[in-house]
């Protein structure tokens, strides 16, 4: 079972009401939201809907909204080290 | 003086328009870039459909109508049929949305 991994990269405004109704269904309401859908004709007929404004990827599972965070946390820049045992 | 009604030559009658005819480079570059994300995209979809057999309507008719970025002649990226310009031709930037929306053939003939 695989998914596609489907980002809004460009806005909906000012686009007919039939595409912005397809973003709505697909629940991706800001830019930048990821969603996760498996692959299916009815799925494919919606991105094909929104082709301009979304970008897609083929995954093998969902990730969590908080997973899809972690994934646009920038890297610190520094590490913890563990405490040393205090006596 | 100022302000958005302020009277610059445009806007104080007269057919004064300084919009550029052609697309600049860049602008041409950004288009061909669109043009092979959606590609890509419809690539995606076809790929991950064909995996699972199974053949959508939508897909199917895109990639037999349309013609990929590659195959597309410059004039066709970057310009519009319009029945009502000199040589039936204006330039894609006239088009309502036009970085947002598929626009790739037009007639055959112009």
């Amino acid at each position: 079972m695989s998914y596609f991994r489907i980002t809004l990269t460009r806005s909906g405004i000012g686009m007919p009401k039939r595409t912005q109704g397809v973003l709505k269904a697909l629940g991706l309401r800001h830019r930048m939201t990821t969603v996760f859908y498996p692959v299916t004709p009815e799925v494919a007929g919606q991105i094909m809907r929104v082709k301009e404004l979304v970008t897609v990827q083929e995954v093998d599972k969902p990730l969590t909204k908080s997973e899809v965070r972690a994934e646009r946390r920038p890297d610190p820049g520094f590490y913890l080290e563990s405490a040393a045992p205090r006596g | 003086m100022f302000g958005a009604f302020r009277p610059t030559n445009p806007l104080s009658g007269g057919l004064l328009w300084k919009i550029p005819w052609r697309l600049s480079k860049f602008q041409k570059a950004r288009q061909r870039k669109r043009l092979r994300a959606v590609d890509s995209l419809v690539a995606t979809l076809d790929k991950a459909l064909t995996k699972q057999s199974i053949t959508t309507k939508a897909v199917e008719r895109w990639k037999e109508e349309m013609p990929i970025e590659q195959e597309m002649v410059p004039k066709d990226k970057y310009t519009i049929f319009d029945r009502k310009e000199k040589k039936y031709r204006k330039s894609i930037r006239k088009l309502p949305k036009w970085t947002r929306v598929s626009q790739r053939v037009n007639p055959p003939g112009y």
